[in-house]
């Protein structure tokens, strides 16, 4: 697959309204565009037009010398390699572009909070991040709020104070679900409108587990902000702490030895190979079939053995570093991991194939949960969920990171956008990361596994696919330590096509549903 | 019918299954007898997580796969925190989750024990000190156990179970 760079098509999509000229590169392939607020305005519908997707929108202070708050608008095109960001200046009012771009919601909310930043015409105005039990005007991630513990809220409810849409009429009920659950799962409060038996409306809110990972990184040193992306999402600890090294790196102008990068994706697949296990054991359960569920969790429980083996960490922590790795794995143990995953396959296909026969599996996966793929632009819906949809995108190859330029492999696309089409794009991510594992384990070169880097001023951004789709990551550092450093996760956008997804299907589909999309809590909530 | 009388009659094999782990089943039947001895049957345990990076429920979730297969031992997830023996806090307690984890607290029956589960819930990780956690659980609960980790093991997880059972039971 040839992949276009996206500089070359937006020189011709921006003239002559906009020199191109005016495009700066950043560190990795992210081209920088200051625009005033008439340029913005008109810019904006041209973007949506032609298919650009919002994957990113967030603010920072003190950025290219304007010391007011900046916005980054992130986007990127299907199927070009590189991302376009638009720098705002917010010296005059900031217009909400959620209507032109549905996912934009989510960002200027939590903007809002952040910064205290009004966005003119903005439909949604409820906080995001800070729950009720925040005092009114408290905005974090201003430079001039020191971080420090606050005291103990007061028992506020969050009942009278976050209006939830109503539905009502007759025969209309809700459900409210959480932020408690009743297994051992992250908190979210789930509020479902039903009449009879379908789902009407469903809205999600999130962020009960908000840390303030973003305002720790500030000041920080680099080795700090490993541990910040380590944070994030504990099974998505080798995405993420790679797109934090590989940002380090781009500012640093630092390229890590081969052999890191061969391990590293090594790692970065054996992530996929047992989150996407778990999701799939997750699933057979909800439809009562744990015998496979049983099997498939046993697999699991034997690659997180071997991830041990591999970083000494059961969830990849602690190994992937700026500048390359922090401990060699050696040869020995890798080629032992692909003698196993050979047997691995077997013991994996079988299981599959049994539970794909059982009637009672089909008719509960298919047709349910349908995400439309209208819907994947607006929403930007990403990773597994976007490619059961129809959308053939994959960071990996979209753009194309680390090693994954050299490795021949095509994504799994499926057109229905249900729960079984789900399970099969997973399946199908298995085999193929396990012919990737085995492909770089067969050639893996010697040498050193790590090189020096001393911090640099500069920025970044990084994009890579996590098992649950593509992440965001884009650093500052100045005079060695952090200005800024965000993370947007796949789980963030994906939240929302679940609202979408349970509409029509009844309520005891909504595990089933939660889980072939499986989202991190933790991830999106940050 | 010959399914059915095979299902009696016929030994059941499961070749598919694992060999297991001896050293967490030694330890497991000792917290069996442990269990056994405080509190007469089984004991209860309600999970709840206050702001952790997930990967805590992720081995507490362990716990229950065939390698593990904890309720062997006498010793259950339960649902509900009135059910609950124990409450088992991960993550640093957040400002959004605080007045959930004591209302959570709240609804169990004494006499009941928390354990904090993970760096994060010890209140020793990175995320403590900043505007969005309190810190650790003990910051609002009183916590008879920490089990230190990031996360901990399934081993290292049934390993303090039973030292706690064993100082329960000397009391």
């Amino acid at each position: 697959m040839k992949i276009p760079d996206l500089y070359t098509y937006l020189s011709e999509f921006l003239s002559p309204a906009i020199n191109p000229l005016r495009l700066e590169k950043g560190a990795n392939k992210d081209y920088y565009l200051g625009l005033d607020w008439a340029e913005a305005a008109a810019l904006y519908p041209k973007l949506a037009e032609d298919g650009f997707g919002l994957i990113g929108l967030f603010g920072l202070e003190g950025f290219r010398g304007y010391e007011g708050l900046s916005l980054l608008y992130v986007f990127e095109k299907r199927n070009y390699s590189g991302a376009l960001v638009i720098i705002r200046r917010t010296d005059s009012p900031v217009a909400s572009i959620a209507a032109i771009f549905p996912s934009a919601c989510y960002f200027e909310r939590e903007i809002r909070d952040g910064y205290g930043c009004e966005f003119e015409n903005a439909f949604d105005r409820r906080r995001l991040w800070l729950h009720e039990t925040y005092p009114a005007n408290f905005h974090p991630l201003v430079k001039s709020f020191k971080n420090q513990p606050l005291s103990l809220p007061a028992g506020v409810e969050d009942e009278a104070l976050y209006p939830f849409k109503k539905v009502s009429g007759e025969g209309v009920y809700e459900v409210g679900v959480g932020p408690v659950h009743a297994g051992i799962i992250e908190p979210g409060h789930f509020r479902f409108s039903a009449i009879g038996e379908p789902v009407l409306n469903l809205e999600i809110r999130l962020f009960y587990k908000h840390r303030g990972l973003e305002k720790l990184a500030v000041g920080r040193d680099i080795d700090f902000g490993l541990k910040i992306a380590e944070s994030v999402s504990g099974d998505e600890s080798a995405a993420n702490t790679y797109a934090y090294s590989s940002a380090v790196e781009h500012i640093c102008s630092v390229r890590p030895p081969r052999r890191a990068e061969q391990l590293r994706l090594i790692l970065l697949e054996m992530e996929r190979l047992y989150s996407h296990l778990s999701d799939l054991s997750g699933m057979l359960t909800d439809v009562a079939y744990p015998v496979g569920a049983a099997a498939l969790m046993a697999l699991r429980e034997e690659l997180m053995r071997w991830n041990k083996r591999l970083s000494g960490s059961r969830f990849l922590k602690g190994i992937i570093t700026p500048g390359g790795l922090l401990r060699d794995i050696p040869a020995g143990i890798v080629n032992e991991l692909a003698d196993y995953l050979r047997v691995f396959e077997g013991r994996f296909n079988q299981q599959v194939e049994k539970a794909l026969a059982k009637t009672s599996v089909v008719d509960r996966f298919e047709t349910t949960g349908i995400i439309n793929n209208r819907l994947l632009v607006p929403l930007n819906i990403t990773g597994v969920a976007a490619r059961a949809s129809g959308a053939d995108i994959d960071t990996r190859l979209n753009q194309p990171y680390g090693l994954y330029s050299e490795l021949a492999f095509e994504p799994p696309v499926l057109p229905e956008g249900d729960v079984m089409a789900r399970f099969k794009v997973r399946v199908s991510e298995v085999q193929t990361s396990l012919g990737l594992i085995l492909q770089t384990a067969s050639r893996l070169s010697a040498g050193e596994y790590i090189v020096p880097l001393k911090p640099q001023n500069g920025y970044s951004l990084v994009l890579v696919e996590s098992p649950r789709g593509q992440s965001l990551h884009w650093l500052w550092l100045r005079d060695g330590k952090i200005e800024r450093y965000k993370v947007r996760t796949a789980s963030y956008c994906n939240w929302q096509a679940i609202e979408h997804a349970v509409l029509g299907d009844i309520i005891p589909d909504f595990p089933l549903i939660n889980k072939s999309l499986n989202l991190s809590y933790a991830g999106t909530d940050l | 019918m010959k399914n059915v009388l095979n299902n009696i009659f016929k030994p059941k094999v499961c070749r598919q299954m694992p060999k297991g782990d001896a050293d967490f089943d030694k330890l497991g039947f000792a917290l069996k007898t442990e269990i056994h001895a405080v509190f007469g049957r089984s004991l209860a345990i309600r999970a709840l997580d206050s702001g952790s990076d997930n990967s805590a429920e992720i081995e507490l979730n362990n716990l229950s796969n065939p390698y593990y297969d904890i309720e062997r031992f006498g010793l259950s997830f339960v649902a509900s925190p009135r059910h609950a023996d124990i409450l088992i806090v991960t993550g640093a307690v957040s400002q959004n989750m605080a007045i959930a984890v004591r209302k959570t607290f709240d609804a169990m029956p004494s006499p009941k024990l928390v354990i904090a589960l993970g760096d994060d819930a010890c209140g020793s990780s990175i995320v403590c000190g900043g505007y969005g956690v309190l810190g650790g659980v003990d910051k609002i609960l009183p916590v008879d156990l920490k089990i230190p980790g990031n996360p901990p093991e399934p081993i290292q997880i049934i390993t303090a179970l039973l030292g706690l059972m064993r100082s329960l039971g000397k009391k």
